[in-house]
């Protein structure tokens, strides 16, 4: 039986059990923070690499983590800076603009041997590539994962209100690219 | 237009088009388990609640057939004492005539 998250919470500030109560958290975290992550850089290699520094970054800063959030929202946290953090990398490092850096994501897509999609699923991750970072966070968010306003607003920093008006325009834009794509 | 309108909500399907290799979150634990230095126990790991309970049978099993076994060799030996005793207790004469008319009866 796996301990409740009080019990892994006090077992992380035990530095003799601190290894187990982490590899328990992995297991329990990781499926769902590697989605959040994929659906952000697209290839699995990308999400592999930014899941595993989401993991290092939260164990390393074990000692700053005192339970005042849940331990989802703070993982959540990490997992979301360093996604950014690595897409930001990648703009920098490639010095293209942010159209060119979006096309090479959805390259990278198209040659991902772990995409399996539909010709309208591959449509659709296009058209999320045309919203700027945030908003695609929060569409991807609410529209794949059905997370609430409010736990959105934990991870994000971000008013439940301010959220909800991005969530709309993001809806938006998406069917205005579906409409232009068909005219 | 309708159908771009409706798109999100009623025809596209919710569900990722991505996937992973196989076995890939087993390992990806592992490796980061390897990288914070945890050693899981093994015996924690392969033996589950029920192979406990299987095991403690099989000792209780175990351990009722050694102490079988120790008293059943403590009432030969206790018999054979008895037996020594006995004899001990009557003379060679005696004995000779125990011997001599039993095949009489």
């Amino acid at each position: 039986m796996n301990p409740s998250e009080e019990e892994l919470v006090q077992q992380l500030n035990e530095p003799k059990r601190r290894a187990g109560a982490f590899s328990v958290i992995v297991r329990t975290y990781q499926e769902r923070l590697y989605w959040h992550i994929r659906k952000m850089v697209l290839s699995h290699d990308d999400a592999n690499d930014v899941l595993q520094n989401t993991f290092m970054k939260a164990w390393n800063g074990l000692d700053g983590f005192r339970g005042d959030s849940q331990v989802s929202t703070w993982l959540y946290r990490i997992a979301t800076n360093e996604t950014l953090t690595f897409l930001t990398n990648k703009r920098m490092r490639s010095q293209n603009s942010i159209d060119e850096v979006d096309e090479a994501l959805l390259q990278n897509l198209r040659a991902d041997t772990y995409f399996n999609g539909t010709e309208i699923q591959m449509k659709l991750q296009t058209a999320i590539l045309t919203l700027p970072e945030k908003q695609r966070l929060v569409f991807n968010m609410k529209y794949f994962d059905d997370i609430t306003y409010e736990q959105m607003e934990g991870i994000l920093g971000t008013s439940v209100g301010a959220l909800k008006a991005s969530y709309h325009y993001a809806v938006k834009k998406i069917e205005k690219y579906f409409s232009d794509e068909d005219d | 237009m309708k159908n771009n309108k409706n798109i999100l909500t009623e025809e596209m399907s919710r569900e990722l088009p991505f996937s992973v290799p196989e076995n890939y979150f087993n390992q990806f634990a592992d490796q980061m388990d390897k990288q914070t230095g945890f050693k899981k126990s093994i015996i924690r790991t392969v033996f589950k609640p029920w192979m406990y309970m299987a095991a403690m049978f099989v000792g209780i099993l175990i351990m009722g057939q050694v102490f079988y076994t120790i008293n059943r060799n403590n009432t030969t030996r206790n018999a054979e004492n008895y037996e020594t005793y006995v004899l001990s207790q009557v003379d060679e004469n005696s004995l000779a005539e125990i011997y001599v008319e039993e095949p009489a009866k």
